[in-house]
């Protein structure tokens, strides 16, 4: 009767040992040991007698080695690292050696080396892994649109380009004040603008305007969320659309400084050359507007007329001032 | 002449009485010590002994090996450029050093790691196997949650246990 008792309660104390070891499986998993941690059992016998009240049997567990030792060649990889930890040299079967030798000796073993896990390791990203990863993310993938084949087609669908950045960090806090700014981009060739509209756009956008590409770039940080900032942004591009189409009363008064570009008609150099030509031909023909109009038909005063133009709107280059020479030649038939 | 050579020989007289009348005062004498400087670097440097003390691969690398033979001890994304923070992290760091040195007194057997993920706080020790394992699990419950609480960010512990300490070498 004693043994089968003392049986009784063996058996009770291997059930005991079990559950409390499965009510830390999941930190089992995390703390792993190098060797078992049971191998310490030495002094545990002393403190278990007194909390079991029946000393003979001690729930010992043998000290097993490592995880590696009994890895099959052919296992599930993915399983003894599903995501990124620090490396554990009890769970990777590989005789990896870190560390500086000492003097005729070899770099430090995996046990106990602390190096190996400071540095991040990427156990967890095999390409069995990553399969396993693109596999799980396919159900919630789409196809890319096969009539958006294209950069132009894409630009001629959807014109207007936003730009928005996430920032990941390592800290307390996930928020990063920098992720609020939005950017838009439009080109203004797609907008519907005539002359007048487009000049005035230009002069309400200022800076925001790049003449090369032709792009008009909106950045708004003015708000603190990223919503606001994106509803700030087309709310400005469709009030500077409206209102270059609008002409106010007072726009009458542009006065020929804030012209944008150079013409001619109306100018001091259409002037000059009038009343030069005018003089060269006083003997020949009357005065009058019959007479001005012949000589701007003329196309050595057209030539002129051009040249100036293209000097006073792109400036001096080798081109523009050569063209300007021919003209003059012409004009004074030298 | 020979006024000013006795004047001389007062002035000596003088100052060698001057000289014994300080030495026999016993309070009040300051001597100047003038010897050369020693500019020796003591910063995480363990002196040589004897030969019998054992040292680890931590201890016996000093600083200026960081970055050459040694790796960090702790990483995060605030000493980058353009990001915040660098001053935070570091106190924390130093916190939960001190923190795990004082809960686990004893049983370290190297240095603590730390390693940040996005919110994540993951502390790696090294942990020498002197007790119970039932106090093991309840010690770093309460460190994880105990942190978590303080820092209000997910904190884990990933602890591997050795008999003893590793060693590199014996100085």
């Amino acid at each position: 009767m004693a043994s089968r008792t003392t049986k009784a309660l063996l058996s009770l104390g291997r059930i005991n040992i079990p559950a409390l070891g499965l009510n830390n499986a999941v930190s089992r998993v995390t703390y792993a040991t190098a060797l078992s941690v049971n191998s310490s059992s030495s002094k545990k016998g002393a403190p278990e007698r007194n909390g079991r009240g029946f000393g003979s049997r001690k729930p010992r567990r043998e000290a097993e080695g490592p995880r590696t030792e009994k890895m099959p060649v052919d296992q599930d990889w993915t399983a003894v690292y599903p995501a990124a930890t620090p490396f554990r040299p009890g769970s990777v079967p590989l005789p990896v050696r870190m560390g500086y030798p000492v003097k005729g000796g070899v770099p430090p073993e995996k046990k106990g080396n602390l190096e190996l896990i400071k540095i991040p390791n990427f156990l967890h990203l095999t390409p069995a892994a990553i399969k396993k990863h693109c596999e799980a993310l396919k159900p919630f993938c789409t196809e890319w649109p096969s009539a958006l084949d294209t950069d132009a087609k894409c630009d001629e669908h959807f014109p207007i380009k936003v730009e928005c950045t996430d920032y990941v960090s390592s800290g307390l806090s996930v928020r990063n004040p920098s992720a609020r700014i939005v950017q838009l981009k439009v080109k203004l060739s797609v907008l519907n603008l005539d002359d007048h509209a487009r000049k005035k756009m230009l002069k309400l956008v200022g800076e925001r305007y790049c003449k090369d590409t032709d792009v008009l770039t909106i950045t708004t940080d003015s708000c603190p969320l990223r919503q606001q900032n994106y509803d700030y942004a087309q709310y400005l591009l469709t009030v500077l659309y409206h209102e270059s189409w609008k002409t106010e009363a007072w726009e009458a008064e542009k006065t020929v400084a804030d012209m944008e570009e150079y013409s001619w008609e109306g100018s001091p150099s259409q002037k000059n050359i009038m009343d030069l030509l005018l003089r060269m031909n006083v003997a020949g023909e009357g005065e009058g507007e019959e007479v001005r109009e012949q000589l701007l038909g003329r196309s050595e005063v057209q030539e002129y007329k051009d040249s100036v133009t293209r000097l006073k709107n792109e400036g001096d280059n080798e081109g523009s001032v050569l063209q300007y020479k021919e003209a003059v030649k012409k004009v004074f038939n030298l | 002449m020979a006024a000013s050579l006795s004047s001389a020989g007062t002035v000596r007289l003088l100052s060698a009485l001057a000289r014994s009348s300080l030495l026999c005062s016993s309070s009040g004498l300051r001597g100047l010590h003038v010897t050369a400087a020693c500019c020796k670097n003591r910063a995480a440097r363990i002196r040589i002994g004897k030969g019998n003390k054992p040292l680890t691969y931590e201890q016996a690398l000093h600083p200026h090996h960081i970055g050459h033979r040694k790796g960090w001890l702790s990483q995060h994304t605030s000493n980058l450029k353009g990001e915040d923070g660098a001053a935070d992290r570091t106190v924390e760091d130093v916190f939960i050093r001190r923190f795990m040195f004082g809960t686990f007194h004893g049983f370290l057997a190297n240095e603590i790691v730390l390693k940040r993920r996005g919110n994540v706080l993951i502390v790696c020790a090294i942990m020498l196997q002197k007790m119970l394992p039932q106090k093991f699990y309840f010690l770093i419950g309460y460190s994880e949650s105990l942190l978590s609480h303080l820092y209000k960010c997910p904190v884990k512990l990933e602890i591997q246990t050795l008999v003893d300490k590793a060693v590199y070498k014996y100085i």
